[in-house]
């Protein structure tokens, strides 16, 4: 074969091995509902080329039943709370990350980094964190009597309530009415903990943790639990919608980012997580979702108007009367047992 | 060759059905007999805890509450279809067509997309509460929205059609000389329904009971959508069951229950239908 011939069919056969190659990089997400907008996963896939397959979830236990399920062929990019980034490196389900290749790493507030739930940072990547508290339309409600996670369980709310579809927050509020840690692992205290919602529940109208400012909007709740966030982007649109730290102390959480065992694009998944790091992308992410970044320089960028929202920044001593959700351990299963209880009505 | 082709069809059918229809209920009775395990969807050995736990009084609760629910549904299907089915029979050809028509139109739309529709006009600010408020029929909105009426209202709404159909197709059938006999033997209306009409048309009016009530206890994206935070049809224990608790065997379980009760509702109908052969055959 003359060099010529060689060098071209070489050239061919490159150029249609790479075409498809680059054609198809991608990169599955698995995250909650409204979590990224829309607007930062186009400028990603713009700047890398990198499609993103993007799904939702809404709720930390569907999530893990789905990676479960798909096992070797699934998501490349997870978002799981605090404690179940635990439960997951404990059961061998994550893949430890290569922080070379994350390189705004070092711009992460130090206070969410090398938590007890992934000492070094192993496995996960905080992505938001935030609270969860009491939202009340004050239209209809007058926010100056409500202070406590207590005033759910006024009589006068009857079948009128929303709660989050979301086991360790309801329990958060009855553990910490009843003056416990909302990380018990005490039988004991969960079940009187359990007893105690059992007394809610029928103030309760509807469970929803999709969008749960959707039911605030649209007039069918006007109290009930909320997150920061979801509370953020509602008074964006209804400024009666009110956000309230309930004396007990809220309920605090890390969402961060981490990579399945399974995953197949695991460069891609890196590329994306740190392009999440860059300051003018968390940025963005703080002013659509509502929720406070890790990303120390994306706080210097933010308004005055958004950097002194106690909704998305709560003063110190806030989250210092909260509760952070860490690992239950061997305690989930005894939540999992009467949260089903709760919900068929037992 | 005309048989080889009957061959080939009656093959593919039973391919079908073994494959999408017995495989999957066997996986589902095997599971249902397995172990349970907090930690995967399953553990591979022999156990009862699955229906130990099916006949919870909680579960058995819900059970109840479902069945209660598709009855209800099934009733109202029955007591609206019914009169529907016979003026649609009634009709000349060309309009009968036309309201057939109709009624399949919705078919065409997803009816996960029907029930959100159902929302906007059931919600505090939907549509229906709108009208009424500027009516001056009511002077704050009703909730309508989760509750067990907006449940049984959507699934009364989407199964519908089940009940008209076999009505309907029962009814194209009747001899409405036979009524106009008994008028003339003087027989007054209630007589002459309760005599001629009712018997010869319940065959009909037991296959679309059978076809509304059997899907209603499934359809549990209805009661997730338009009902309240008890959960409410078997359809959402199942779905909770093997989506979020991962826990197959009791999800397999309840599916069981539910097939043996759909199996002992056609058994019921079969029986009947059988009845009435024979006594038609005799003189």
């Amino acid at each position: 074969m003359a060099p010529k011939r060689f060098l071209q069919t070489i050239c061919l056969c490159t150029l249609l091995c790479a075409f498809p190659a680059s054609a198809a990089e991608k990169v599955y997400i698995y995250n909650w509902t409204e979590y990224i907008p829309d607007t930062v996963l186009r400028q990603f896939t713009a700047e890398t080329g990198i499609e993103v397959i993007y799904t939702t979830y809404d709720s930390n236990e569907t999530m893990y039943a789905k990676l479960k399920l798909v096992d070797d062929d699934g998501y490349d990019l997870v978002v799981p709370s605090t404690y179940y980034v635990n439960k997951m490196g404990r059961e061998d389900m994550l893949v430890a990350l290569d922080h070379e290749l994350l390189p705004h790493l070092g711009d992460l507030d130090p206070n969410l980094m090398d938590r007890p739930f992934d000492p070094g940072n192993v496995y996960s990547i905080p992505y938001m964190w935030g609270s969860t508290g009491i939202g009340v339309n004050s239209n209809e409600i007058l926010p100056e009597t409500i202070d406590s996670w207590q005033d759910l369980w006024k009589p006068e709310f009857k079948g009128r309530l929303l709660l989050q579809d979301d086991m360790r927050e309801v329990f958060h509020m009855a553990l910490k009415i009843k003056g416990y840690s909302s990380n018990s692992r005490d039988p004991e205290q969960i079940e009187q903990a359990y007893q105690l919602l059992r007394e809610l529940m029928p103030n309760v109208l509807l469970f929803n943790s999709d969008s749960p400012r959707l039911p605030y909007l649209a007039g069918e709740v006007s109290i009930g639990m909320i997150w920061n966030g979801e509370a953020w982007m509602a008074q964006q649109e209804n400024p009666a919608i009110v956000y309230i730290y309930p004396q007990e102390g809220a309920a605090f959480w890390v969402d961060s980012f981490v990579i399945p065992k399974g995953a197949r694009n695991i460069e891609n998944a890196h590329a994306f997580i740190d392009f999440m790091l860059r300051p003018e992308i968390a940025k963005i992410c703080v002013e659509e979702n509502g929720y406070a970044t890790p990303v120390l320089g994306a706080i210097a960028l933010l308004d005055e108007e958004v950097r002194s929202s106690p909704v998305i920044f709560p003063a110190a001593r806030i989250v210092e009367n909260g509760e952070f959700q860490t690992d239950v351990g061997e305690a989930l299963p005894i939540y999992q047992q009467y949260w089903e209880k709760l919900r068929t009505g037992q | 060759m005309k048989s080889r082709t009957r061959t080939l069809i009656i093959a593919l059918i039973g391919f079908w059905l073994v494959v999408f229809g017995v495989l999957p209920i066997l996986l589902l009775l095997f599971a249902s007999f397995l172990g349970q395990d907090p930690e995967a969807f399953f553990e591979l050995s022999f156990s009862l805890d699955a229906y130990r736990q099916l006949v919870d009084p909680g579960y058995l609760r819900v059970l109840l509450r479902s069945i209660w629910l598709a009855v209800l549904t099934t009733v109202f299907c029955l007591i609206i279809g019914y009169p529907f089915a016979w003026l649609t029979a009634r009709l000349n050809r060309r309009t009968r067509m036309l309201v057939l028509i109709l009624l399949m139109i919705p078919f065409w739309t997803n009816s996960l997309v029907r029930t959100y529709a159902i929302r906007m006009v059931l919600g505090t600010q939907g549509l229906l509460n709108t009208l009424l408020l500027h009516l001056g029929i009511i002077d704050t909105p009703i909730r309508l929205l989760y509750t067990d009426t907006a449940v049984v209202l959507g699934l009364f709404y989407l199964m519908l059609p089940f009940m008209i159909l076999p009505l309907y197709a029962t009814m194209e059938k009747f001899d409405f000389r036979l009524v106009e006999a008994a008028r003339d033997l003087g027989a007054g209306f209630p007589a002459t329904f309760r005599s001629i009409v009712w018997p010869l048309t319940l065959p009909g009016v037991l296959a679309g009971c059978i076809m509304v009530f059997v899907p209603t206890m499934g359809l549990f994206y209805v009661a997730s959508l338009l009902g309240g935070a008890r959960q409410l049809l078997v359809g959402n224990l199942i779905h909770q069951q093997f989506l979020n608790a991962r826990n197959w065997p009791l999800g397999s379980a309840t599916s069981v229950a539910l097939i043996i009760i759909m199996a002992l509702m056609l058994c019921v109908y079969w029986l009947f239908m059988r009845n009435l052969a024979l006594r038609s055959h005799q003189p």
